[in-house]
């Protein structure tokens, strides 16, 4: 049989930095082909370039047999490839049926977009895919983002997809809707269209894939029938060092509790939380995505305050509107997305180190130049920042020294509580093992971490506790001893709901 | 439309709900249309003369000919304050030709093609170049707004023939301006709705880096955009140039507030994406009732424009609550 | 590396300037004296005026496009504090400023709580505030002020004009406040990266109402200055004032994208428009020909910035 899609020694690099390195990778049809590897492993890189957003430095790409370069997502999908996107690229002011046709739509005589066909042919493909309570005249702006995910998926398959490629697609649903996905996944299969499968549940992967590819750092590790692999198997081969390593955790002596949540809830999105957090203590948050971990996250840090409940700074109640109140109490937030939320990305590393005690640097309204360039200096030294100097942009970093760039703006404010969402997202390996290092180093000083991630091993591997988050609310807790892969993985997911019930 | 909504009873509401949401905007300007001729009417019933009416209509045409394409341009994500100008001096060049003795079919369809340049250029600035719209159509508005009166010094154009007077055309007794207006909106409307291209100018409006993805060519589109523009604004300024037996070599004091006005208050949502030239066309005609209306209950027109700002103002708000909800 | 880019665009301001003024003094003898030079420095004062605050809501990524509307609303309510409620006129002029101020509050406002972009929220203020100066004044002017009040526009002050010495004091504040304090670190932070600010704890909000009130309040002491160079109040002064003041700003190096900008740059902007104007009107070309010119700098001016930060990038 002739893959849909074939990788042959596909290398690809930016700048210096080589994502892809001899990378090779086939679908067959009627094959789901689950991509597995951490963050920054290659993975988006790979699906850009087989969707045609990016072409490979080198190696070639081959699609049904035939050797291909394509010039755009436009030519992919031309020749059957089509993506459902992690964040999903829709129109919220067209309707479902315009959404699934945008580009394609079916044409009277005349030339002019055929609507009643637009509207049945939607509808056809809705119902194939079990939706038939999805009206086809509603705006998508005011979709779920389940049945978002479904026009997006009715759309790939309006183009007649021999190969769909998903993208983390059940990471943003709630189990009911996850399982629904699974279903429809299932049924294009057997209908003979290849999938490509991106996702961190291994539950999902155990229960979809026939044939899973581990990548790590950018090379191909292996690719292998589902059979023949065990969780724990695909687990070393991504992680691929030792745990020691790669989480240089310390044992530290816990202190008096900082912070304090007792039953702090924000509208729908974080439901009822409480939780301690000791000085000295790395506090891990597990959870799927929307299960309500960074949004806990940003109702301390104020940027959506509580609605209700109570928040206790070192035992007495506080509030806290805004992230400039949180800073004042000591509590710091090194945010999820480095990009945007993080940095000043055109500024340079002195502006970005001292912009959160801006108004402590200044002496009657004036910045003192001075001690912003010492502080600079010292951040750079302290936190290893490898950079020309404080006056680098700090856009011209990579991923790695950015995320130092942010943590020591933030650990110049002196604060008591480090809140760290998702602190290894996007960069290398080495970079990683430093952060963990520098988060360890912290805690041992007093500070009290509160930590978010999705990757679970980062999880186990430097917390002291561990909370799981599902559906905006605290599901578990786990000490150190007890967090186990299958434990904290079980209550992340669905499959743990019924027996965590039945233990509780 | 009622009777289709009454039919499908379990999912009355959600339809309802979806009918005001699509057509909400028209709706209530219609209804603000009625109010203010029957209050207005009965307050002083001049008000509804036949003369009224007509320059009521008629007299304004042209804003809603500009505004349709205003209404596009904003839809794409864009804007243009220099659309005054352009009418001016597209009218300017209309008279200038008709003058001289050249064919009618010439002054009339000159504008156009001037327009549809101008605007082509207008919008490579925007789209390959990538200035803002705000900003090249400001430099344009000062650009035209100052050739114009330069290269005529502010001289009126009198003197022109008779058969070039299209807006003065009458055919069976409706003032020619109103079948500009109707036919051209109900034109663009079917457009916007029935061709490709109309959808593509919502999705690029609507989420640009969606549409790119989707593989729709933005930059060849915005430009298109602006070029339709400049041949509705071509029409409108050959119906602005006619009206009346002289052209004033001036661009007509704020009419690119009020062209943008009607696309917004007509349910162009000013972030793009949405919005309909049917809604901007009775926005126009509301705003000429209204202005016409403040004459005739003897309050100053003088405060037409705070009027209209406040209209604006109200309704970027209500946008605003309204993409709340949808996001 | 950004003082060093900065920098860079203000050489070559700098020199663009001396070449102007070098042609101009060429072509007209009358250009180099000093009575020509302190009239156009008058000239310029009520746009320089208005470029500083500009400066600022630019450097934020905003826009204010209503400042020429707040502009002839302070000038009308003078001319209707004074004439028409028949108060004293300091107490009228300091009312038309507060007017102005208010006026930049509710931009401020508008844009900050509700979230709407400022381009859309001040062009539909620049209609209200226009609209509200129609309509309060129907269209009459006021005339007859005292002769003390023409001081602040037609007098001199140590021997430099009256409103000179507002512009200096003003600009060398606001290069004060945006290049050395808080406040203007801060405001290059919203205009480079809003979200980022807001969680570092920048208070943003605040921020941009303050930058949008003082440019409310600069038009207002702009306006009040104005009326009294042109001894008249009228409702359509000001109209297109935006597109000059925008010019000088974004002339002077300051990123219509936020983000990039300086005082000193907006000042030389504002300077070489002047010189632009003034040549054009020595060589005889009229008012509205030398608008065509500031349209064309206008884009000039983007297109050459494009082109540079794109070359810079690396």
């Amino acid at each position: 049989m002739t893959a849909i899609v074939e990788l042959r020694q596909v290398s690809k690099s930016f700048g210096n930095l080589k994502v892809l390195k001899d990378v090779s990778f086939d679908v067959q049809p009627g094959e789901v082909h689950a991509l597995l590897g951490e963050n920054g492993a290659g993975k988006s890189t790979l699906i850009k370039i087989i969707s045609g957003v990016l072409h490979p430095d080198e190696g070639e790409l081959r699609v049904v047999g035939e050797a291909v370069r394509l010039a755009s997502p436009r030519e992919a999908r031309g020749r059957g490839i089509a993506t459902v996107y992690q964040e999903l690229l829709l129109f919220p002011e067209l309707s479902v049926a315009e959404n699934i046709y945008l580009g394609h739509a079916p044409r009277t005589r005349w030339g002019a977009i055929d609507w009643p066909k637009m509207r049945s042919g939607a509808r056809a493909l809705l119902d194939s895919l079990d939706s038939h309570d999805l009206d086809v005249d509603t705006k998508v702006g005011l979709l779920s983002v389940a049945n978002r995910q479904r026009v997006e998926i009715a759309k790939a398959l309006s183009q007649e997809a021999r190969l769909l490629i998903m993208d983390e697609p059940t990471a943003a649903l709630a189990d009911s809707d996850a399982r629904k996905l699974l279903t429809i996944v299932r049924r294009l299969r057997d209908r003979g269209v290849g999938i490509i499968y991106v996702s961190h549940r291994m539950q999902e992967i155990f229960a979809l894939a026939d044939r899973v590819t581990v990548l790590r750092d950018g090379a191909f590790i292996a690719t292998k029938p589902i059979g023949e692999v065990t969780e724990g198997s695909l687990v070393s081969m991504m992680v691929g060092r030792s745990i020691d390593q790669l989480f240089p955790k310390t044992e530290t002596a816990r202190g008096a509790t900082v912070l304090e949540l007792r039953n702090v809830s924000h509208r729908e999105i974080v439901r009822n939380v409480s939780l301690t957090l000791r000085a000295g203590e790395i506090l891990g948050i597990a959870g799927l995505i929307g299960s309500g971990r960074t949004e806990t996250a940003l109702t301390i840090f104020g940027i959506t305050p509580a609605t209700s409940g109570e928040i206790l700074v070192d035992g007495k109640p506080v509030v806290i509107d805004s992230p400039a109140a949180a800073r004042a109490l000591g509590i710091a937030y090194v945010p999820e997305d480095r990009g945007l939320q993080g940095l000043v990305k055109p500024q340079t590393i002195r502006e970005n180190i001292s912009l959160a005690i801006i108004d402590r640097l200044a002496r009657l309204l004036l910045i003192d130049r001075r001690r912003e360039g010492q502080l600079a200096r010292e951040s750079i030294a302290r936190f290893g920042i490898r950079a020309r100097g404080p006056e680098q942009l700090v856009r011209q970093l990579s991923g790695g020294n950015q995320q130092k760039v942010v943590l020591a703006k933030w650990i110049a404010t002196e604060p008591r509580v480090l809140i760290m969402d998702e602190p290894t997202r996007g960069i290398d390996v080495g970079a990683k093992a430093e952060i963990h290092a520098l988060m360890s180093k912290l805690a041992g000083q007093g500070l009290a971490v509160l930590m978010i991630s999705s990757e679970l091993p980062e999880v186990l591997g430097m917390s002291d506790r561990v909370l799981v988050m599902r559906g905006g609310a605290v599901v578990a807790e786990f000490d150190r001893a007890d967090a186990t892969p299958d434990a904290v993985g079980s209550a992340m997911t669905a499959a743990g709901q019924s027996s965590l019930e039945g233990a509780a | 439309m009622s009777f289709d909504v009454m039919q499908s009873r379990p999912s009355f509401p959600r339809r309802l709900l979806g009918f005001v949401e699509a057509n909400g905007q028209e709706a209530i300007i219609l209804a603000a249309i009625i109010l203010l001729f029957v209050v207005v009417g009965v307050v002083n019933p001049r008000f509804l003369g036949n003369s009224n009416l007509t320059s009521i209509f008629s007299g304004n045409a042209y804003i809603a000919v500009a505004a349709i394409g205003m209404a596009l341009v904003i839809i794409s994500g864009n804007i243009d304050v220099s659309v005054g100008s352009l009418i001016g001096v597209l009218a300017t060049i209309a008279g200038t030709l008709a003058v001289n003795g050249y064919p009618i079919i010439v002054c009339w369809l000159a504008p156009l093609a001037v327009g549809v340049a101008i605007n082509a250029f207008v919008g490579f600035l925007v789209a390959y170049v990538r200035i803002p719209s705000i900003v090249v159509t400001l430099g344009m508005l000062s650009v035209l707004k100052g050739g114009l009166i330069s290269a005529t010094a502010g001289a009126w154009i009198n003197n022109l023939p008779p058969e070039f007077m299209l807006a003065q055309f009458r055919p069976f007794g409706v003032p020619a301006p109103i079948y500009f207006m109707v036919t051209l909106t109900l034109l663009a409307a079917l457009w916007m709705r029935y061709s490709g291209f109309g959808r593509t100018i919502y999705a690029i409006g609507g989420n640009p880096d969606a549409a790119r993805v989707t593989g729709i060519r933005i930059e060849r589109s915005i430009v298109c955009v602006f070029m339709i523009h400049g041949f509705f604004a071509g029409i409108a300024a050959v119906l602005f140039a006619t009206q009346l037996q002289v052209i004033q070599s001036t661009v007509p004091p704020n009419l690119e507030l009020t062209v943008i006005t009607a696309a917004v208050v007509g349910g162009v949502s000013i972030l793009g994406g949405t919005g309909t030239v049917i809604g901007s066309t009775l926005a126009a005609i509301l705003f000429a009732a209204i202005g016409s209306a403040l004459i005739f209950t003897n309050v100053s027109a003088y405060w037409l424009r705070a009027v209209q700002g406040l209209f604006i103002l109200a309704t970027v708000l209500a946008d605003m609550a309204r993409r709340r909800r949808l996001r | 590396m950004t003082i060093r880019s900065f920098l860079r665009h203000e050489t070559i301001l700098l020199l663009l300037l001396v070449i102007a003024l070098i042609v101009l003094a060429q072509q007209s003898d009358r250009f180099f004296t000093t009575d020509n030079l302190l009239n156009q420095a008058r000239l310029m004062a009520e746009v320089g005026l208005l470029a500083l605050p500009m400066t600022f809501v630019i450097v934020t990524g905003g826009i204010d496009l209503s400042v020429g509307s707040i502009f002839g609303l302070a000038a009308i309510l003078l001319g209707v504090f004074w004439h028409g409620l028949g108060l004293p006129l300091p107490l009228a002029m300091a009312l038309a400023v507060l007017v102005g101020g208010i006026a930049g509050l509710g931009n401020g406002l508008i844009i900050t709580r509700f979230n709407v972009p400022p381009l859309i929220a001040t062009l539909a203020t620049l209609a209200l505030y226009r609209g509200l100066a129609e309509g309060i004044s129907q269209a009459r002017s006021v005339r007859g002020y005292p002769e003390w009040f023409f001081v602040l526009g037609q007098g001199e002050v140590l021997g430099l004009p009256t409103q000179l010495w507002f512009l200096l004091a003003i600009a060398i504040a606001a290069a004060i406040v945006l290049g050395l304090t808080t406040f203007g670190r801060t405001t290059y932070a919203i205009g480079a990266n809003e979200v980022a600010a807001r969680f570092s704890g920048l208070n943003v909000a605040r921020t941009k109402l303050l930058i949008y009130t003082g440019s409310g309040l600069v038009a207002g002491l702009a306006a009040v200055i104005f009326v009294s160079r042109v001894s008249t109040t009228r409702s359509d002064m000001g109209t297109g004032l935006e597109l000059d003041v925008i010019t000088a700003v974004v002339l002077g190096g300051t990123s219509i994208f936020g983000g990039r900008g300086t005082i000193i740059g907006t000042l030389l902007g504002l300077i070489l428009m002047q010189a632009l104007k003034s040549g054009l009107a020595l060589g005889g070309v009229k008012g509205d020909g030398t608008i065509v010119v500031i349209g064309v700098v206008l884009i000039a001016a983007i297109l050459l910035g494009n082109l540079l930060s794109r070359n810079g990038d690396g």
